[in-house]
């Protein structure tokens, strides 16, 4: 039993915080845009389309930089489709979600034959971001947080300054309480000037930023090339992150901790195999996690109150 | 009074007109609104006012007209110009974020602070300032959920006066609030005009253009059909003018002696409300057939938990519900429906009826499981089709036809559609909630007339209305309902408004 | 008089030369097209005796209107298709050529083969939506049904006039078992069935792998691949017994999707379950104060959609594969959501969109082979399709703003 207890070592916080970081970018962008009233199923298709173009730009600049930036706008561009459809066309949120996932694996496919000239794979990129992995001076000398905070890859970083970054807009920015506003009672932000329309489409486009970011760690920092269902489910964990975290910031972050941490255990059961079972069975924990967390946490909080709500002023004859 | 020299004049329409894709919401409106006047805009349902309010707020673009304000031609494509240009608006339905606090509110599109981020130490002070200058005490801090009725208007109007309005629109300001709670706001509204702010008010209660107003447009039908100086005009006038023909303002209820025993009995029930706060307190009403009870009451006092009890969608905390010699209260809601009560529910939009399917699907919503509207499992189509073309005769529903979804219908077919499915189910026990709301005089008589039909059939009947008047003009008896309790029982032909108004507003009997 | 005699035959009529258009057509006998059209001629024949000429042309106008967006969508779709492909240096004639003659002719047989497990995902979702609940995760409750089918199918020696039936309905019971937890977590809970029967889908993928192991698959790597073959009496009959010139491999499964479509149809329309399904769907809290248990129609539609979705898998397992095999990502989940949504959750409709989808990937197949290129347009030109037809709400826009400048127009002139 000494092998079981020995994974709990500070290896595994560095993988938590690791597998945590994709799932943490979304469940932000899934708080802002739902506190902003719109419901995005589309996140994993969004991050999709981000890992494949960091790879594409990263494959063709041979700079992994300028990937993560075109991950990032490719990203945020694709969620312009669902701000687009759901708020100017009044279609269903989770109707045009799921008709985004299925774009984009259309659309991947597609461009992959075009450029790499087969499905699946892409070719590995020269350089990744996880080389320009740096430890933060004194902070990463700290015992056990240390080295899973502050001794990492770029956007794992990153991902902690969206969190903060987010924590701080919706709670002390005049764009927030707009945010925030146009969630609960579009109507009255209306009546007071306020465009609902612009506050929502800004949301969806934070959801598409950060999920563009979270596509593009996982084909750019976390592997070299882009695999085809590399993101494998967790724009809807990130959903779920961010229902559990009671559809704040932090909470989203927590919660999403949770799942990495639910991730990083069962890739090292795996791994030691400390039971004697097939792997899958380890596979599946995170997902398991996920329903129990949700179903656990849901009746906790209250969502916004317009979530997934059309808005829609007869100002004209339309 | 206010003399009207044209520099006096502050607000003017041109002949606005605003077609929507169904009706002609304004027709070719005319008004004028002076500096330091409080005017009415007075009319039914669906007369328009509210259109042409927002028309001028900015959030309806006029099809076809201009309106001048100050003399200058403005046309505002949103309500951050209006607000810009000194106009305000208090909603019927509040604006008001309940989850924010009172000075998020009121600051809200107008936060201090520099760049992006809220000073919420200067709000605060902000707020506090101009709740003082107006008289309009309010806990800044207090989240909104958390205020009544009343106090969120308050917040509503120093919304609109932080914005430094010139003219502060306030659309039904009084449906929601308590006979006090409406003295404390006339005084604001008078205070407000002497500060120098125009008032409009939308309404359609009489009494309140009476005692407000320095004067008065009459709206019917998207037109304005009349202006009158409120200090000239008579209540008849002004009641004829806004339906179009003399109304009677009372159905004629045949007075009878019920001897019968009770069938419909509630014995000391408590319920709780959604929050888990006790909304209903030991409350026992009995009910016999052919009598029409009538619950009175302001807004928020148990009525929707008393007829959600009734109906089986609330657990009771405790008591009983008896009818007939059955107990009910632990019956499902189908259960309770198949013993031949019936519901018409307050909202009958989101309780009453399923406004995407079908009228026939509608008429047996709830029986549509029993013969003759089922066979085995599948429905009797062809028997609802015909049991539907018969009600819709019965009960003078227009429409094009049985198979249209009840969406298409107007608010009075919509109600009618309604009471013709639980009318016609031979309900013994039969509860109304707010069987009128936001119909027209037309549609108010005719139903009116249907639950007086049905108490010459012997069902019991319990009424819970917010109207006073048709409490009175139906009821048999009435029940004051004040915060959870019966507070008095009262006999409407030994009673007057004014009484009952009492009761309703906490009012201790003199006994 | 006459008339009353006269229906049931003409109705018998509808229904023969229907069922025989429809296999002559399914397979590949493209003059059971005329039996089809007559069929139609008949059926409005048969309205026209029952009602009046008014009432049929009416119905016959609202068939042709509810047409004409799925029409102006798969058009639009078809230029920006061939805007793209002119973009990315392919000939869209040859391609769409090879498209339509590779997907409605040559390949006929394999676009039936394609759409057969579709129409139950896509009747899966769509009944699920009717009750307004989103089946995101069919594809689980297929991979459920498929391992059912199999273990049965490897185990079950019966005569298959016994064990087909047999396994429909268990791996149907066993699918509709697997989506209680989310039905249950939905009613009890608040948790949304898109998160826990997305989760759902990805634990029985994984959980099929180990499935595969147990039953024969490779145990040593990590990809088990492939189980045992099931009893060659459990297959699902095919056309060739009857018609020798057509392929081998199209098998009846299709007949038993689309009387499926037909039942589904008929509970969703003539009974009290679909009327109460309906009624949640639209405006539960009406439903509930009129007696109507919320609760218990959310069970019966997430269960019945599970029960459909697995017969997908039953249906891939019988009729196609005879095996199951590892794959990770077949995506009929999502074309499920996507034919449904076509179809805007009319069951009839599934049959036809499942077969447009069916029929589009192998016109994209057969065009990648002839012409040389790649069969992934089509994955975009089925998104695009999609887009343009599910948000509807862009034809009335577009419409208003043209009533809207005719309006302008014809004020101006007065």
């Amino acid at each position: 039993m000494g092998g079981f207890f020995s994974i709990f070592n500070e290896d595994l916080l560095v993988a938590t915080i690791r597998l945590s970081t994709p799932i943490t970018l979304a469940a932000v962008g899934a708080t802002v845009c739902e506190r902003a009233g719109i419901v995005n199923i589309a996140m994993e298709g969004i991050m999709i389309i981000g890992a494949f173009f960091a790879v594409v730009v990263a494959y063709y600049t041979g700079n992994p930089w300028l990937g993560l930036l075109g991950g990032v706008v490719a990203g945020a561009l694709f969620s312009m489709i669902h701000a687009v459809a759901t708020i100017t066309f009044h279609l269903d949120h989770v109707v045009s979600g799921a008709v985004l996932n299925i774009l984009s694996f259309g659309v991947v496919r597609y461009l992959m034959v075009i450029i790499y000239g087969h499905p699946g794979t892409t070719e590995p990129i020269a350089k990744g971001l996880a080389e320009y992995k740096f430890a933060v001076p004194l902070l990463s000398k700290i015992p056990v947080i240390g080295p899973a905070f502050f001794n990492q890859t770029p956007i794992v970083y990153l991902s902690f300054l969206t969190v903060i970054f987010f924590l701080i807009f919706l709670k002390k920015t005049k764009t927030g309480l707009h945010v925030r506003a146009a969630g609960e009672h579009p109507l009255a932000l209306e009546t007071i000037g306020v465009s609902v329309v612009k506050m929502r489409y800004l949301a969806v486009l934070v959801s598409g930023i950060t999920s563009g970011l979270a596509g593009a760690y996982l084909s750019i920092e976390n592997s070299v090339s882009f695999t085809e269902g590399m993101s494998n489910g967790r724009g809807f964990i990130a959903l779920a992150a961010n229902i559990s975290g009671g559809w704040t910031a932090i909470g989203s972050w927590l919660a999403s901790l949770f799942f990495g941490f639910a991730d990083a255990l069962q890739i090292r059961f795996q791994i030691f195999k400390v039971l004697p079972i097939p792997a899958e069975f380890f596979i599946i924990f995170p997902y398991v996690a996920t329903v129990l967390v949700v179903a656990g946490l849901v009746r906790r909080s209250r969502p916004p109150k317009a979530v997934g709500m059309d808005f829609m002023i007869e100002r004209e004859e339309d | 009074m206010r003399s009207r020299k044209s520099k006096d004049l502050l607000l003017e329409t041109k002949n606005i007109v605003k077609r929507f894709p169904k009706v002609l919401a304004n027709d070719n409106i005319n008004i004028k609104l002076f500096k330091g006047e409080i005017l009415s805009l007075l009319g039914e349902n669906g007369a328009g006012k509210s259109t042409l309010m927002n028309i001028l707020y900015g959030l309806y673009k006029p099809t076809s007209g201009t309106f001048l304000l100050e003399g200058e031609e403005v046309e505002f494509s949103s309500p951050k110009e209006a607000i810009r240009r000194g106009l305000g608006m208090v909603h019927q339905h509040f604006m008001l974020v309940e989850t924010l606090t009172v000075t998020e509110n009121i600051i809200l599109g107008n936060e201090p602070g520099k760049a992006d981020f809220i000073d919420y130490k200067r709000a605060r002070e902000e707020v506090l300032v101009i709740s003082e200058r107006y008289n309009l005490s309010i806990d800044p801090d207090a989240k909104i959920e958390t205020l009544s009725v009343g106090l969120q208007q308050k917040v509503e109007i120093l919304k609109a006066l932080y914005r430094k309005a010139k003219i502060l629109i306030l659309d039904e300001p009084t449906a929601v609030l308590t006979p006090h709670e409406v003295e404390k706001l006339f005084t604001v509204i008078r205070k407000l005009r002497d500060s120098g702010v125009s008032v409009i008010i939308i309404t359609h209660k009489l009494e309140e253009v009476k005692a407000i107003s320095d004067r008065v447009y009459i709206l019917r039908r998207g037109e304005v059909v009349g202006e009158r100086k409120t200090s000239k005009v008579t209540k008849k006038e002004l009641a004829n003018l806004m339906v179009g023909r003399d109304v009677v303002l009372t159905v004629h209820k045949e007075k009878k002696e019920i001897t019968a025993e009770p069938i419909f009995s509630i014995k000391n029930i408590s319920v709780k409300d959604a929050q888990g706060l006790m909304a209903l307190k030991d409350i026992s009403i009995d009910v016999r057939p052919g009598e029409i009870v009538g619950i009175a009451g302001v807004d928020g006092n148990g009525q929707s938990e008393l007829s959600e009890a009734i109906m089986g969608l609330r657990s009771l905390e405790e008591g009983n519900i008896l009818y007939g010699n059955e107990d009910i209260e632990h019956l499902s809601t189908r259960e309770r429906r198949r013993r031949k009560i019936s519901s018409v529910s307050a909202d009958r939009q989101r309780y009453g009826l399923i406004l995407p399917m079908q009228i026939t699907e509608n008429l047996v919503l709830g029986d549509h499981d029993e013969p003759p509207f089922s066979k085995g499992i599948n429905l009797s189509l062809d028997t609802i089709h015909s049991y539907s073309e018969k009600l819709v005769e019965d009960f003078d529903v227009r429409t094009p036809g049985v198979d249209v979804t009840a969406g298409t219908l107007s608010g009075g077919n919509q109600q009618k559609v309604v009471l013709a499915r639980e009318f016609s189910r031979d309900p013994k026990f039969l509860l109304v909630s707010q069987p009128t709301r936001g119909l027209d005089v037309g549609a108010i008589e005719y139903i009116h007339s249907q639950i007086l039909k049905m108490r010459d059939k012997n069902s019991a009947i319990l009424l819970i209305s917010l109207e006073l008047e048709e409490i009175f003009s139906l009821s048999d008896r009435i029940l004051v309902l004040y915060e959870g309790e019966i507070v008095k029982e009262l006999i409407p032909e030994e009673t007057t408004d004014k009484e009952v108004g009492f009761f309703m507003t906490g009012g201790k009997a003199k006994e | 008089m006459k008339k009353a005699k006269l229906k049931p035959i003409i109705l018998a009529g509808v229904f023969l030369l229907g069922a025989v258009g429809l296999i002559l057509y399914i397979v590949s006998l493209f003059y059971g097209l005329f039996f089809i059209l007559a069929a139609v001629a008949l059926y409005f024949l048969y309205r026209w005796l029952s009602t009046d000429k008014e009432t049929v042309i009416v119905e016959i106008r609202k068939f042709l209107k509810n047409l004409t967006i799925p029409v102006i969508g798969i058009s639009a779709a078809i230029v920006i298709g061939a805007i793209i492909m002119l973009i990315s240096g392919y000939d869209p004639i040859k391609a769409y050529r090879a498209l339509l003659y590779g997907g409605f002719v040559k390949n006929w047989h394999i676009s039936i083969l394609n759409a057969t497990p579709l129409i139950f995902t896509g009747l899966s979702v769509a009944f699920a939506f009717k009750a307004g609940l989103f089946n995101i995760g069919a594809e689980g409750q297929y991979y459920v049904g498929a391992m059912v089918a199999t273990f049965l199918g490897i185990y079950l020696g019966m005569p298959p006039i016994f064990t087909i039936p047999i396994i429909f309905l268990m791996s149907g019971l066993v699918a509709a078992a697997y989506n209680y937890f989310p039905a249950l977590l939905k009613v009890k809970t608040g948790a949304h069935e898109v998160i826990t029967t997305m989760m759902f889908a990805h634990i029985a993928r994984y959980l099929s792998s180990v499935f595969i192991r147990w039953m024969g698959g490779d145990s040593a790597g990590t990809h088990p691949y492939v189980t045992n073959p099931i009893l060659d009496a459990n297959w699902l009959p095919r056309f060739k017994g009857l018609f020798p010139d057509t392929n081998y491999r199209l098998h009846t499964g299709i007949l038993i999707g689309i009387a499926v479509a037909i039942f589904v149809n008929y509970i969703l329309t003539k009974t009290k379950f679909g009327y109460e399904i309906r009624a949640v769907g639209h405006n539960p809290q009406a439903a509930r104060a009129q007696g109507i248990s919320i609760g218990k129609n959310i069970f019966r539609a997430l269960l019945f959609a599970g029960f459909l979705a697995g017969l997908a898998g039953v249906n891939q397992v019988l009729g196609l594969d005879h095996k199951l095999f590892e794959n990770l990502s077949a995506g009929y989940g999502w074309n499920g959501i996507a034919v449904a949504l076509l179809a805007a959750n009319n069951p009839i409709g599934v049959i036809f969109t499942a077969i447009l989808w069916g029929a589009l990937d192998a016109g994209g197949q057969y065009m990648a082979r002839t012409v040389q290129i790649s069969n992934s347009i089509v994955e975009i030109i089925k998104g695009i399709i999609l887009f343009l037809i599910v948000a509807r709400y862009i034809y009335s826009w577009v419409g208003n703003r043209i009533k809207r400048r005719k309006q302008l127009a014809s004020e101006g002139a007065k």
